[in-house]
């Protein structure tokens, strides 16, 4: 049964919500060349989120974004320090430091098995599908709606607040860090900075798409939305517009065939991202533009 | 104790063999791991080993059951897919490969989810076993998977010795390789097949998730005990067995417990011993060559003050006159006499120190090295004269007698430095 | 030859830089008076680009120390340009020409603070002078090697400073563009602004710049051009390197730490 109903349109929003949030981010992750230091962070977190779990006794309590928080800045910390201080080269470093701490995390879990309510497969996978269920009841007793697409909503709201006060400073240190050092912008500051948006962005979704497919929505909009433009804000916007339509169609495909809704938005958002790659591939494109000179296309 | 007793004297046959297992299938990541992150590709392994999700579904889909033949030949498919799109959106698109290897691992990842969730509700019975490709369980490896693995690790092992000159090249120097004629491309190729290889092998112990460590962190944390490629690969080989059967282990005492986050853990402490305390290369050795090292320094540098002495016609200088030279570091300067004295490179009479004839070969030896540089500073590299003496208090310690006969044979076996000040020969008299 | 000078715009004093322990810059020290066009050479690998990312505090030093202004460089960094190397950046940044020159006005505008019509103005105004007006709304990615250089420079234009420090602006740059730009940037000198410019073609160095200082790992000569350009200086910086120096850096790099810092 395909119908429009309340459950479903809740769940297409906060998946939205959710896809903006990560694209949004993403796309300034993907300008510095750090796809992978976004994956690293969002397996990194998994430690702080069981520890913090542990401690609050819930999903819902303040520890676990802390927890996770600092796990997502001590992983960027750690690849630094096994860089420059251990001088391992920068993409082993990223893979030592987030296999370790995701290795850390699912061992907790199976520790604390008994002691936590949290399953192995919901902070991997996630299911948004019990997303109408899990209310958030005021004190009164008062019904609010759904927990998760109020975290959501709060989160979208903080990086898209992150992202105005920071365009600027956020755009430049992505295409010329070294200028920016120069002028004497913070860019250690605004890097740590978006890490942590990113960590904090990677657990507020957690419950809903599972820590490992947040990367996917960090990754793959944005990835898809840069080979159709070259102009930054359409780049936002398209990435905007694709975090939308993959929810839509992935919740539907999800539905159809009964699988995992976050697992098809993901799969949904990589063949439009394939299709996207063989329509503006080198091989296949005859767009009008200038054609550039030998040096340029060498650098 | 019991437990472990009984593990290691490998007296239940199923033991002995997954420790085989995990030990041929530890050497082969290791092998094709070590080569990857010297080329530079540590993350490659990462996203063919979450790509290969999708094709291990499909082969159990397609068999009906965890037949070792559909699902390696599914995850050897998905895994080369994952491999040419990837080489293809580099060439044909303008994403960097950053971005690449970031989708490419996501989506076939999200791929694997929805497959696994479609066979999960189909309510297949072996479906249990399917999750443990996840994060791995050497445990549940049957004999018959057994086989499999071991016969593909085995292929690995004798291809990657076989060829050991080509992928050295491809590493080292893919570009030279291709100048003298070694098909580069076809090589390259065929070091990928063995990386899609080595990651089917680890899977259903070690896990999708968790593979690349199982590739990346042997060879980094073996770089740090050696420079030669033979020693790293042992080195490397002997780290992901260690670390192998520590995980297999723990899985059979903790029948809850995922084998592949035990052998990351193992494997990520090994690294970190090595990170810290490898000869040479190590964080706390290089802590301590420098500490050694500044320690000669202030050594040095009193017996040049005491040659000094010497120079304007004192024959030493008392304690307190010395210590009064370093007001900072009268802790260091008290341990410089003391062990000077040790040496007999000075005497101490009633608290007057004076050098003996072999600390004066020695103060000499450091005051020329001092003058000499300072000269070439000069003379070479037309620094003026009030600018000189810097630097030649730092390289006064490190020139060899090599470079010291190189300096005098360029200047010409100078009497004077810049300062007009003598430069010591061993027969001098002062 | 190494003329110091007078109340220097900039001082460079005993400066050492190493990367991976061996030192590529040893014991730069030098002073460059106010108003000059300043000219960079040196062989491949002399260090030049080396000494203007310490200038600009982008390596660390192992030893010495550098004064702008007569002032720390944390003082006057917004009195100071940078053109970088044009292969330091991905020119694939979804970005416009006028974006990406308008980043100039970041330093002074501060944290939070957008850009607005005067920046726009401004920008506007630096891409005239480099002779890209007609460029503005393209996307750098469409750009030629040339134009990307001038992209850069009008950046540096729009920093409106006093100190203009120049990486290879002219690799890949035509002769027309070559000789308007060295023009521009002779004007600006008259206005007191001083120059540093890395370049690599001797020949237009002689014609244009007025101060040359010669680099190889060590500094040559610092001095007004026609008491500097000398077949023995140059002879002493395009001539190969000192060997006895490459072997005293093969033994530093061996050291497990790096000796020469403090």
């Amino acid at each position: 049964m395909m119908s429009f109903d309340q459950n479903a349109f809740l769940i297409i929003f906060t998946a939205s919500l959710i896809a903006i949030s990560c694209g949004l981010l993403g796309v300034f992750m993907m300008l510095r060349k750090m796809s992978m230091t976004g994956d690293a962070i969002s397996h990194a977190v998994l430690p702080g989120i069981v520890i913090g779990f542990f401690i609050s006794g819930s999903q819902r309590g303040v520890e676990v974004i802390v927890g996770a928080g600092l796990l997502g800045i001590i992983a960027t910390m750690v690849i630094d320090f096994l860089r420059k201080k251990a001088k391992v080269q920068l993409d082993a470093s990223i893979g030592i430091t987030f296999t370790l701490l995701f290795a850390i995390g699912i061992i907790l879990i199976n520790l604390l098995a008994y002691k936590v309510d949290l399953d192995q497969e919901c902070v991997l996978y996630g299911e948004i599908a019990y997303l109408p269920i899990d209310l958030w009841i005021t004190k009164a007793g008062f019904s609010m709606g759904p927990r998760i697409t109020w975290l959501a909503l709060l989160n979208l709201l903080l990086v898209i607040t992150f992202i105005l006060l920071l365009f600027k400073e956020l755009k430049l240190t992505s295409f010329d860090e070294g200028f920016g050092l120069v002028m004497g912008i913070p860019a250690g500051g605004i890097n740590l900075a978006l890490m942590s948006m990113v960590s904090y962005t990677t657990v507020s979704s957690f419950e809903a798409v599972g820590a490992i497919l947040v990367v996917a929505l960090l990754v793959v909009p944005p990835a898809t939305a840069f080979l159709w433009t070259k102009n930054i804000k359409s780049l936002i916007q398209l990435t905007v517009l694709i975090g939308i339509g993959i929810s839509i169609i992935g919740y539907y495909m999800a539905f159809w065939l009964d699988s995992s809704i976050a697992g098809m938005i993901v799969s949904v958002a990589g063949l439009v991202f394939l299709v996207s790659a063989v329509f503006n591939s080198k091989k296949y494109k005859f767009k009008s533009g200038t054609r550039l000179e030998p040096e340029a296309l060498s650098s | 104790m019991e437990n472990f007793l009984y593990f290691f004297s490998f007296q239940d046959a199923s033991i002995a063999f997954i420790v085989l297992g995990i030990t041929i299938l530890g050497i082969g990541s290791a092998y094709v791991g070590t080569f990857s992150f010297l080329d530079n590709k540590a993350l490659l392994g990462d996203a063919i080993s979450h790509a290969v999700l999708p094709g291990i579904c499909l082969g159990f889909m397609l068999a009906g059951e965890k037949n070792p033949y559909y699902i390696v030949g599914g995850a050897i498919i998905s895994g080369s897919l994952a491999t040419f799109l990837s080489s293809w959106l580099k060439e044909n698109t303008k994403l960097s490969e950053d971005s690449i290897i970031a989708v490419i691992l996501s989506t076939f990842f999200g791929l694997g989810i929805v497959l696994l969730t479609v066979i999960q509700k189909s309510g297949n019975p072996e479906m249990a076993g399917l999750n443990q490709f996840i994060f791995g369980n050497a445990i549940g490896i049957l004999e018959e998977d057994l086989w499999v693995y071991g016969g593909l690790a085995f292929i690995i092992i004798l291809s990657l010795s076989l060829l050991m000159k080509e992928f050295r090249l491809l590493v080292f120097n893919a570009e030279f390789g291709k100048a003298i004629g070694f098909p580069m491309d076809r090589v390259r190729l065929v070091f990928n097949i063995l990386m899609i290889l080595s990651v089917v092998i680890g899977i259903q112990a070690i896990g999708v998730v968790l593979m690349a460590a199982l590739l990346i962190t042997p060879g980094a944390a073996a770089r740090f005990w050696t420079d030669r490629l033979s020693s790293l690969l042992i080195l490397a080989g002997v780290f992901a067995v260690l670390s192998g059967i520590i995980g297999t282990y723990i899985s059979f005492v903790l029948p809850q417990m995922p084998t592949g986050p035990w052998v990351v853990v193992s494997l990520s402490t090994l690294a970190l011993i090595s990170f810290v305390f490898a000869p040479k290369k190590g964080i706390l050795y290089r802590f301590f060559s420098r500490r050694k090292y500044l320690t000669k320094m202030h050594r040095d540098h009193v017996l040049k003050s005491l040659y000094k002495a010497l120079e304007e016609k004192k024959s030493g200088l008392s304690q307190s006159e010395l210590l009064a030279l370093y007001p900072h570091h009268k802790r260091e300067t008290n341990r410089s006499i003391s062990y000077l004295r040790k040496r007999s490179q000075l005497i101490i009479k009633e608290g007057f120190i004076t050098l003996t004839s072999k600390g004066k070969s020695e103060a000499m030896r450091i005051v020329r090295l001092h003058r000499l540089w300072e000269s070439y500073l000069n003379e070479y590299m037309n620094i003026a004269p009030d600018h000189v003496h810097d630097s030649a208090e730092k390289m006064e310690h490190l020139l060899t007698p090599e470079l010291e006969a190189l300096l005098d044979n360029r200047l010409k076996y100078p009497k004077l430095d810049p300062h007009q000040e003598n430069i010591p020969r061993d027969h001098d008299e002062l | 030859m190494i003329q110091q000078v007078q109340n220097p715009i900039l001082e460079i004093h005993d400066l050492t830089v190493s990367y991976d322990q061996s030192p590529v810059l040893w014991n730069i020290d030098l002073s460059l008076p106010e108003g000059k066009l300043v000219g960079i050479l040196g062989p491949n690998g002399a260090g030049k680009s080396t000494l203007i990312k310490a200038i600009m505090g982008l390596v660390d030093p192992s030893g010495g120390y550098v004064r702008i202004f007569d002032k720390e460089l944390d003082l006057v960094r917004n009195r100071i340009s940078y053109v970088p190397q044009r292969e330091s950046v991905d020119w694939n940044f979804p970005a416009s020409v006028l974006d990406v020159v308008q980043m100039g006005t970041y330093g002074r505008l501060g944290l939070f603070k957008r850009p607005g019509k005067k920046e726009k103005q401004l920008a506007l105004d630096c891409l005239e002078k480099v002779g890209m007006t007609a460029f503005a709304k393209r996307q750098i990615s469409e750009l030629s090697g040339g134009q990307q250089q001038r992209v850069f420079i009008a950046r540096a234009l729009a920093q409106e400073s006093d100190l203009y420090l120049m990486d290879e602006p002219f690799a890949g740059v035509d002769m027309a563009t070559e000789t308007a730009i060295f023009q521009l940037l002779q004007e600006m000198t008259q206005e007191g602004k001083t120059i540093l410019v890395v370049h690599h073609d001797i020949h237009s160095a002689m014609k244009y710049f007025e101060w040359i200082i010669m680099l190889n790992l060590h500094l040559v000569a610092s001095g007004p051009k026609s008491e500097v350009v000398n077949e023995e200086l140059l002879r002493k910086t395009y001539g190969g390197k000192l060997n006895l120096l490459t072997k005293v850096s093969d033994l530093i790099r061996q050291q497990e730490f790096n000796p020469l810092k403090n």
